[in-house]
């Protein structure tokens, strides 16, 4: 077939782009009627280039990032709004992680979060979510005890949650069930270093591989994982130059949390990285927001407004014709 | 008793304040240790008259701000930031509305939501109240069908949900029910005006009151849910002008949402006053912030510095020592 000509930036090679750069596009969702009858806002109908969703991503998109060295941009998110923001920012990959306990559900601990909760914040996400990849955490317990039990939880995390993969922690340890998973067409994003469900036996939250024998073994997890078939791995709180190591020997994506920028990718928590919370958060998360102190004094506002009766002012009240208040008035008695 | 001298503002004065300001208060909440090892902040203990926290709002609490015509401030929450947010910045009453259905899970209607995701949200909500007093909304087709069903519902929220009181829709021909449960002991908030779980009945989200004959009978129901018990009456979207007869009319409180500053109190939905969506509201929601463009513009820059490699930088990451990372990279042969 001969060559033909093409315009240099065709829709069709638009189409086809990988999320290279992040792009603000135009989502309409359940346009909410206005009680006084004007319409809503609606129409997905791109008026700019920037307004053309991304296609969705698949393992293969992941795969080309990775070839072509564009690192993976990963955040998590755990209901409708945070899936919504993510994705439209341009997004590779949400992860609906088990950090949601303490960040959305107050659970004191990460291992307190259940199947079933889990299920149901997936199913928000993916509500929201229109081209990122969607990956759920297996919560503590549910993968540990056998394959079938790892199986049986990955399937339902997939099917009612409507994820398209699972992430789960450990190192070789877990290579036999993280094979049965990927041979059964699960596909499993593997988690090692520091491992937030097993905290209580490490002692804490420590980082991981600050010795040469703690550091190989990092290794030959990393080089397990990615044997027993993971399309990408974890990395959490390790030293740069291990976590580049350990990057440079597999031949799968990895995504680095408090690992260094010479990772595959990056990964953080939402509602840490957009400052919603006034504690303190690990050396690694950067605040690009602080969500937590201005959602507050939004609400302080209103509720000074509501105590001068300055809010509601004329404008966000409906009026009544005169001639239907007297009317009115006259029907009840007058006060 | 002789009278006794006390100085002007003494500490037991500040706790039986009723809340008519805002105060911000230190919460401290699930200390996140840093792997590295630095000591998290904790501690409750006060340092200033702004960190005593509010006492827990009970009815009378409310009974109070209503005699002293004080406006009860109400914000709904969905999760336990939200509600901590809310609880933070003074809000006397917390909504676990199920407008959380569409704003929060991404449904596309309010009817979608189930006892099982109201439970689930209450109890993340109650995690992160300290002082103001929580209702819940109790979802369509869970008390209409007759009065039995509305008391078992309703005590399953608030036992399984740990909120104080519920709320559910209607006028009179609700009275029944909601005399049977207020007489059980379960405080009922009433819900008058626009019905949101009836907007499909009611042939979309229209202004209520608007004419002589549906005016007078919002009042007949307003007496006839204060007879049955109602603790308080939320009026959604009537002029101003009869929310504000209504209200001289009873003698509980109103809490107005697009029914004008004479009602004794007000309500917004969260998420709705924050920004956090670009689609349209109505033109009763004032909106306090821009939380939504300012979530996504975060997220946009920190996938712009995970592609630029320039996130994370050095002091995000963690170091190793020298020796330990030689022995390592003898240990696995130099790369």
């Amino acid at each position: 077939m001969a060559s033909l000509r093409r315009p240099l930036l065709s829709l069709g090679r638009l189409r086809h782009r990988p999320c290279t750069q992040h792009s603000i596009r135009f989502y309409s969702f359940h346009p909410s009627p206005d009680p006084a009858g004007a319409p809503a806002s609606s129409s997905t109908t791109p008026t700019a280039i920037a307004d053309i969703p991304r296609p969705k991503a698949t393992l293969h998109t992941l795969r080309q990032l990775y070839k072509k060295q564009i690192p993976i941009a990963t955040i998590t998110a755990h209901d409708f709004p945070s899936a919504l923001a993510a994705d439209q920012a341009g997004t590779d990959l949400i992860l609906i992680g088990d950090s949601l306990a303490m960040v959305a559900l107050g659970y004191t601990s990460t291992n307190q979060v259940t199947m079933e909760d889990m299920i149901h914040h997936s199913k928000a996400v993916v509500r929201g979510t229109k081209s990122a990849y969607v990956v759920a955490d297996l919560p503590f317990g549910t993968y540990e005890a056998s394959p079938e039990d790892a199986v049986r939880n990955a399937a339902k995390l997939i099917r009612e949650g409507g994820v398209e993969a699972v992430k789960l922690e450990g190192g070789k340890e877990m290579a036999v069930t993280i094979e049965r998973l990927t041979r059964v067409g699960i596909p499993v994003m593997g988690h090692i270093g520091l491992l937030p469900q097993r905290q209580a036996a490490l002692g804490g939250f420590r980082v991981q591989g600050k010795t040469a024998a703690s550091a190989a073994q990092l290794l030959e997890d990393a080089v397990a994982l990615e044997k027993a078939g993971c399309f990408a791995i974890v990395l959490e709180a390790m030293p740069a130059e291990i976590a580049e190591i350990i990057t440079k020997r597999i031949t799968v994506p990895t995504i680095g949390i408090g690992a260094g920028s010479a990772c595959s990718g990056q990964v953080l928590v939402q509602l840490d990285m957009l400052g919603a919370f006034e504690r303190f958060v690990p050396k690694f998360v950067k605040q690009y927001e602080s969500i937590g102190v201005k959602t507050r004094q939004a609400i302080g506002k209103y509720v000074e407004e509501v105590k001068a009766r300055s809010f509601p002012a004329v404008q966000h009240t409906y009026p009544i014709k005169p001639e239907e208040l007297e009317k009115f008035k006259v029907k009840v008695g007058s006060d």
